[in-house]
């Protein structure tokens, strides 16, 4: 077994491994991210075109394309599975990126190669020579105090009888790319855990003095006590406002306000004020004093065929068997009045109801105008429009994966800023004997990196004014690409 | 319009010139002269031959010089005129596009001027002067209503958040501006002997230091934009047209990054990418043209 083995060339491996091995490589590979986030930020782009006149535009431009343009405009781009596909693809990336990156790292942080080669200090685009009297052992000592006296951390190690010398600042920034990268992670992590187990009412809405139960398996209802609007001299609005009660089992639990810009918040539940509107409190009940309705209707939502451009309300009222309609008076009369068939003054409300059901006591619809605080006999039914009221339109949300996301934009600020403004600084150098005593060649590891080359010639100034010494600087400008 | 608006405008169009004033000198700087030597020989036989030669040599200093002194003085006027803008309006003004398309003169103005410092180069003013300019232009055609202060709506009524979500995407802009400057720069220089221009590597190392301000700037709006969104709305993130231009303009550059530790990337094709990240900035911030949605405030 042994022997055939023998016979077999080395290099040859299972296929699974081969596989794996080729998935790991593309996952680790830069070259692959650039792709992957090219075709991400490709995606945002159609996605963020399809919000705009954009697509229209080329296909006005060029009517071949208008099937594509249709098509365009109703991709979901951001819920569809390419999307998604390429947000897990990224993340898988990151994460093997970070796992195959980490021990090399590390690695160069703790434990740096500390000799190099005359050859590397030659090429080097800039580098720095010191003469010193003494000889190389007590002149590398010199010199790597003087260089540690610039906030660097020294290595030496000996070789052939030179003195090979290590330097470098900075080097748990290299560690920054690790919270940067994994922040991303996180952020999608958080978008996954709040729809996942948060929820999120986009419109609840609540009369003034009215009580609506929230859902979401809360438990909790919410009372509107008062909303006010406050507008500024020249009309235009300051703040809008709601003041509410929150109730769990029919008991207040919560009292608070919140404005634009200011939710409120019990818990981990928020609630934000985003609309407002007209409504009407109003009680029905029959004529054997039975009670259908003591509550407030919000007014706009709906639009009557009575007059189009008014706020309008409706509700079902099954146990009466019968539908309630209700419309206000134009907000704006000078638009369009020739639809206004109420022509309603300022405090009257039009009622109507109409038959709901094959019981309904009533036969046809009919509806009268009335004004605050008076009540009306509609079929069986006695109506009493007892005030005006408004109501306000919150939305409410719970998102729990809001403090992974807040941990990830501190991880990815910090990260980056690390990673930029501390970069990791390195100095090779070989300090050789001479006849005088010795010569320190110094040269940063800065390829192509015009800081890094510019931060090493202003410590080989300092380290020559320390030491007094000229820090004959060499600028090989034949190691640059050519131009 | 009270007295305190109009003088904030009269810094304002001062400002404008002494930047129209710098940028041409800037020009003049970077382009050089051209001259034309006129040689003459005189032959044995008696005749005169004249060789005439023409020659790009580098621009003058002084004008360079003076080109850096207007756009320090169109930088004071600026911010002079956004000073007064914001004792009137009580807050910093950053809510129309007049308001910040002023900041964005200012702080570019001010970021380019500090790049200049630090690397010691002045012909990146030849790109990003017009630029500036341009964007005056822009300012002056705007709707002159703009120029007045208006109170703002509820939804704009943090001016905490809103002077950092704003300013610090303004201030993003501004460095992306730069690094757009160094990357025509560097194609010119890298594919054209222009022996004056900065080396090569300075040029692309400038772009880069100016994305490693713009690139957190603009992760940092990103943040702060899902911070009020969250704030005002409840949910971090909404699929809108301008958070999504924005988000691609950060990949965009993320691309950049990358593109750095690539072998046979970094420098050509970086400083393609730039340009066209450059380009993602122009669409983000002139979007409110195309799509409406929830940042539909600017005024246009
Ligand atoms: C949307 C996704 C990504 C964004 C926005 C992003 C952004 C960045 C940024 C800003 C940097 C420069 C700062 C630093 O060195 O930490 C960087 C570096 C880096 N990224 Fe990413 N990254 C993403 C995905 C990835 C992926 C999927 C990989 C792995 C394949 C990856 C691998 C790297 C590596 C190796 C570096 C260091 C390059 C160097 O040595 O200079 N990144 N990334």
């Amino acid at each position: 077994m042994a022997q055939a083995s023998l016979n077999q060339p080395v290099a040859r491996r299972a296929l699974p491994e081969i596989v794996v091995d080729r998935i790991w490589r593309f996952f680790c590979s830069v070259r692959a991210a650039v792709v992957e986030i090219a075709i991400l930020a490709l995606l945002v782009l159609i996605g963020t075109l399809r919000g705009s006149s954009v697509p229209q535009g080329i296909a006005d431009a060029l009517p071949i394309t208008a099937p594509l343009v249709e098509r365009w405009y109703a991709w979901d781009v951001y819920r569809s599975i390419p999307f998604a596909a390429i947000l897990t693809i990224l993340s898988i990336a990151i994460a093997i990126c970070t796992i195959n990156r980490a021990p090399g790292i590390w690695t160069a942080i703790q434990h740096p190669t500390v000799t190099t080669t005359h050859g590397f200090l030659r090429n080097a685009e800039v580098s720095s020579r010191f003469n010193s009297a003494s000889p190389p052992d007590a002149f590398a000592a010199e010199l790597s105090a003087a260089i540690r006296a610039r906030g660097y951390r020294t290595m030496t190690q000996e070789r052939n009888g030179e003195i090979h010398l290590y330097a470098d600042r900075w080097r748990f920034s290299r560690l920054a790319t690790f919270p940067f990268h994994l922040a991303l992670i996180m952020i999608l992590a958080g978008g996954i855990v709040g729809v996942a187990w948060g929820f999120r009412e986009n419109a609840l809405i609540v009369p003034e003095a009215s009580v609506r139960e929230l859902g979401h398996g809360t438990g909790l209802s919410v009372r509107l006590n008062d909303f006010s609007e406050i507008y500024r001299e020249d009309g235009s609005p300051l703040v809008y406002r709601s003041d509410v009660t929150l109730l769990k089992n029919g008991e207040p639990v919560h009292r608070g306000s919140m404005t634009v810009n200011n939710p409120m918040t019990f818990g981990d539940i928020v609630f934000y004020q985003s609309g407002f509107g007209q409504a009407v409190s109003m009680k029905i009940a029959d004529d054997a004093g039975r009670v259908y309705y003591d509550d407030s209707l919000p007014l706009g939502l709906y639009q009557s065929k009575l007059n189009p451009d008014a706020p309008a309300g409706r509700i079902d009222l099954p146990p009466a068997g019968v539908a309630l309609s209700v419309v206000a008076p134009d907000e704006n009369p000078a638009n369009a009045p020739e639809l206004d068939t109420l022509n309603l003054k300022p405090g009257e409300l039009f009622f109507m109801i109409r038959p709901l059901g094959p019981d309904s006591p009533i036969e046809m619809p009919v509806g009268a105008t009335i004004s605050q605080g008076d009540s009306v006999n509609l079929g069986n039914l006695t109506l009493t429009f007892e005030r005006e009221r408004r109501f306000s339109v919150f939305q409410v949300a719970r998102n729990p994966g809001i403090p992974i996301f807040f941990a990830a934009a501190i991880l990815l600020v910090g990260g980056l800023a690390i990673t930029f403004y501390f970069p990791h600084r390195r100095v090779r150098g070989i300090v050789s004997a001479t006849a005088e005593g010795s010569v320190a060649h110094l040269a940063p590891i800065a390829r192509r990196d015009w800081s890094a080359r510019r931060v090493f010639e202003q410590l080989a100034r300092e380290l020559g004014k320390r030491l007094q010494l000229d820090p004959h600087l060499t600028i090989n400008e034949g190691s640059r690409p050519a131009i | 319009m009270d007295a305190v608006v109009r003088l904030s405008f009269y810094c304002f169009a001062a400002g404008s010139f002494a930047f129209a004033a710098s940028a041409i000198c800037y020009l003049a700087y970077a382009i050089g002269r051209i001259r034309v030597r006129r040689m003459a020989l005189a032959t044995p036989d008696g005749t005169t031959v004249v060789a005439h030669d023409a020659r790009l040599e580098p621009g003058s200093q002084g004008v360079g010089r003076f080109g850096t002194f207007l756009a320090w003085f169109g930088v004071v006027l600026q911010a002079l005129s956004i000073g007064l803008r914001t004792v009137a309006a009580g807050h910093v003004p950053l809510s129309n596009m007049y308001e910040f398309s002023s900041m964005f003169i200012f702080l570019a103005g001010l970021i380019y001027l500090l790049f200049e410092r630090w690397y010691g180069v002045r012909q990146l003013g030849a790109i990003v002067l017009p630029l500036i300019v341009a964007m005056a232009a822009y300012v002056w055609v705007l709707p002159a209503n703009l120029r007045e202060v208006n109170p703002l709506i509820p939804a704009l009524q943090n001016p905490p958040l809103m002077t950092a979500h704003v300013g610090i995407a303004i201030l993003a802009y501004a460095t992306f501006a730069v690094a757009f400057a160094a990357a025509v720069l560097y194609l010119v220089a890298s594919h054209w002997r222009v022996s004056w221009l900065p080396s090569a590597d300075l040029l692309d190392d400038l772009g880069f230091r100016a994305v490693t301000v713009g690139f957190p700037a603009m992760s940092l709006v990103l943040i702060l934009g899902s911070v009020w969104a969250y704030r005002a709305w409840g949910t971090y993130w909404q699929w809108d047209p301008k958070e999504t231009a924005a988000l691609f303009t950060w990949l965009i550059y993320g691309v950049y990054l990358h593109t750095r530790s690539l072998r046979g990337w970094r420098g050509n094709r970086s400083a393609i990418i730039l340009l066209i990240a450059f380009g993602a900035v122009i669409f983000t911030y002139f979007g409110n043209y195309v799509f409406g949605g929830l940042h539909a405030y600017g005024g246009v």
